[in-house]
């Protein structure tokens, strides 16, 4: 069985380095960077399977970078990480492509549950 | 009466400026509907005036031209009649009078003429006479020295000496072949006049005189003075009544009119007492005579009495029927302009009712989102050390890597400490109360904090310009303090390495005046509207919560002042704070928004 690749993209430090430890205990190629404009520059090197958005970002947000992402490796699964006052961009990235969205903030195991059902979805299995 | 909660809100929103300058101002919705209504009432009353005033004292004017012109016309029509009915009842009398004078002097050349003529001839003389008029009362046959050598007529007279006569001098020392006397009473006490001609015979003159009753006279004025108020009569040369309407004027009174005798004919207007008339006269060419002919102005201008009553009406009528339509029409226009602007003004209203709604949203979205990033922190940091605590992931997990868990787990949790203070600090400027505040140390204070903090990671130079005499203000310090503080943080956040900040005070009217001016990236347009907004920010997650700014605007509006922004994109931003300096300020209107902000924050 392939390694599930995943990338966080998050601007707040403490968020994303504790998830990335987290999923990497968990066997999970994970990594994260802080901003949109980053995450569009790992993808142009390296490939994944899933990544996790978050929505509000300064200069380049969620939704933009979502865009971006589609348009440049359409086939990776996107889910969105939103607010609970904000949960009309998690609907609408789902509208642009996502996979879903999950609210922050979330349990590991539903957010590693979600991140399972993209990776069954790329691979062409039930999710 | 608006909640405290909801007009902070409003009054904390910048009132959707698009330009690079946005000003943090307070527009009362109620003054700009009365605004409205006013100037539609101005409007309406100069429509109206001028559109009356355009319309109607143009016509007015008109109306008085050509009244007066026709008026003129009238007249002048009236005189050229007058003089024509003088001169055609002149012409009558003249040539009627030549008739008579040729009758006359027929007698010297008739068959039986002799110069010392029988009764019997001067009968037939007189017979002769009458078959052309019966007008001839008497006829006479006058040797050179004016005796009466002759007669036949109804009066026994013989002998009788003409001589002192003045038809007879003039027809003698004048020379002239006939003449023609003025009336006068005959014996019986009628009136009549005299005609007589000259002839020569061997070197001695002699004179055949006859007297004509006046009435064929009479009867040519009257005949032509018919229904047109006309007064028809004859004088001479001195005034004196020759031919006149016994019924209206004496015999032999004299007129007041002479008429000038340098012109054959003319006419003119004179005024007595109690009327206006038109005179005109024309002089006879057989005798020193002029006929008059009178005509009274009321008489010629009945016609246009009429027409001006009737124009008079027509005009008041259309005027009053087109100022009516007019006045009508504005007030209609008018009316559906200004419920058409006031519309405007409640779709804005609600707009920005709309707008207040949407940013409760954005405030709760930025509660959420700015508490739900430490809680999510908090979550997946115990989640962490969860898993350390797990054998089954062989994590260290001792004293010290635990720690250093909980230890993030602490920041967040004062991260999201710090968010609901500053949400308090928003309603809330300082439960102390105020006391006369120094603006420039006040500044002084806050720059050399900052510049032990903030400041300290770039190159900022720092350069103040601090009005010297800058009065002091009433006001809490501690909020102040916030509010340059944010700004300044903001300005240094603003500049990437190295720039200047620029602090400048100064004294206007009633207001002292804070200018911040910085050398960084600049706002970029569409942010400058939102930059007031609570939880705006373009910092990245955890630097900035959005509020600093909201709070400054909250605090410059509890005292009474104003805040302004100006941004140059790539060239610097520029923020101006006006304080209100006079003492009264807390005491005034101001004071009962802070006594209302109080009242409500300690529910």
């Amino acid at each position: 069985m392939d390694t599930l690749r995943v990338l966080i993209v998050d601007d707040e430090d403490d968020f994303r380095e504790t998830i990335v430890k987290r999923l990497k205990v968990r066997k999970v190629l994970a990594e994260g960077v802080a901003s949109g404009i980053d995450a569009l520059k790992v993808l142009e090197t390296q490939d994944f399977d899933v990544i996790v958005l978050d929505v509000k970002m300064p200069k380049m947000d969620g939704i933009e970078t979502l865009r971006h992402i589609k348009k440049l490796k359409p086939e990776i699964e996107v889910i969105m990480l939103t607010g609970h006052a904000s949960v009309e961009f998690g609907i609408k990235g789902m509208q642009l492509g996502a996979f879903d969205y999950v609210m922050k903030p979330a349990p590991l195991n539903e957010l590693l549950d979600t991140i399972n059902q993209a990776y069954n979805k790329k691979r062409g299995l039930p999710h | 009466m608006r909640v405290w909660e909801t007009s902070h809100l409003q009054d904390t929103l910048p009132t959707g400026k698009t330009t690079s300058e946005h000003v943090y101002d307070f527009a009362d919705s109620q003054a700009n509907l009365e605004k409205i209504q006013h100037h539609f009432k101005q409007l309406k009353t100069r429509l109206v005036l001028g559109l009356v005033l355009g319309f109607l004292l143009p016509n007015a004017l008109l109306s008085i031209y050509f009244h007066y012109q026709f008026a003129h016309t009238l007249k002048n029509n009236a005189k050229l009649n007058l003089e024509a009915v003088a001169e055609s009842q002149k012409n009558s009398i003249d040539i009627y009078l030549q008739e008579r004078i040729v009758n006359l002097n027929n007698l010297f050349h008739s068959k039986d003429f002799t110069l010392q003529p029988t009764s019997e001839i001067m009968k037939s003389y007189l017979q002769n006479l009458k078959r052309f008029d019966e007008a001839f009362i008497d006829v006479g046959f006058l040797d050179a020295n004016g005796t009466e050598i002759g007669y036949a007529g109804p009066y026994s007279t013989s002998d009788i000496n003409y001589s002192q006569e003045t038809w007879y001098t003039s027809l003698i020392s004048e020379k002239k072949k006939y003449v023609v006397s003025d009336l006068s009473l005959g014996s019986d006490k009628s009136p009549r006049f005299t005609i007589a001609t000259r002839q020569e015979f061997d070197g001695q003159i002699f004179i055949m005189r006859a007297s004509l009753n006046p009435d064929k006279l009479y009867m040519f004025l009257r005949s032509i003075s018919h229904g047109k108020s006309i007064d028809s009569m004859i004088v001479n040369r001195q005034g004196q009544y020759q031919v006149v309407d016994l019924s209206k004027i004496p015999f032999q009174g004299t007129s007041t009119f002479i008429p000038p005798y340098s012109s054959r004919s003319g006419v003119e207007e004179i005024t007595s007492d109690d009327e206006t008339v038109l005179v005109a006269y024309s002089w006879f060419a057989e005798t020193p005579w002029a006929l008059l002919t009178k005509q009274p102005v009321s008489v010629v201008q009945t016609g246009m009495y009429l027409a001006r009553s009737i124009l008079t009406i027509s005009l008041i009528v259309v005027s009053l029927i087109i100022s009516i339509v007019i006045y009508y029409t504005i007030n209609k226009l008018v009316e559906n302009a200004r419920k058409m602007a006031e519309k405007g003004q409640q779709l804005q209203e609600m707009l920005a009712h709309a707008s207040k709604l949407a940013s409760i949203g954005e405030l709760a979205a930025g509660v959420a989102h700015e508490i739900n990033n430490p809680l999510a922190i908090i979550m997946a940091t115990s989640g962490v050390i969860r898993d350390m605590l797990n054998p089954e992931f062989e994590l260290d997990h001792s004293d010290t890597a635990i720690n250093k868990e909980l230890t993030i787990i602490d920041n967040a949790a004062t991260r999201a400490k710090g968010i609901t203070k500053k949400l308090q600090d928003m309603g809330k400027t300082s439960s102390s109360s105020s006391l006369p505040c120094n603006i420039n140390s006040l500044l002084e204070e806050v720059l050399n904090r900052l510049k032990k903090t903030e400041f300290k990671s770039k190159k900022i130079e720092v350069v103040s310009q601090f009005d010297p005499m800058l009065p002091n203000i009433m006001a809490e310090a501690y909020p102040l303090r916030q509010v340059f503080g944010n700004i300044l943080i903001n300005a240094c956040d603003a500049i990437t390495e190295e720039g200047t900040i620029t602090i400048s005070t100064q004294t206007t009217e009633e207001m002292v005046c804070v200018t911040i001016n910085d050398t960084g990236k600049g706002i970029p347009p569409e942010d400058l509207k939102r930059i007031f907004n609570p939880f705006f920010t373009t910092k990245a997650g955890g630097k900035g919560t959005g509020l600093g700014l909201s709070i400054a605007a909250s605090i410059v509006k509890y005292c009474g002042g104003t805040i302004k922004v100006n941004s140059i994109l790539g060239v610097g931003s520029s923020f101006t704070v006006q304080l209100p300096f006079n003492k009264h300020q807390l005491t005034g209107s101001h004071g009962k928004e802070a006594k209302r902000i109080q009242s409500t924050i300690g529910r």
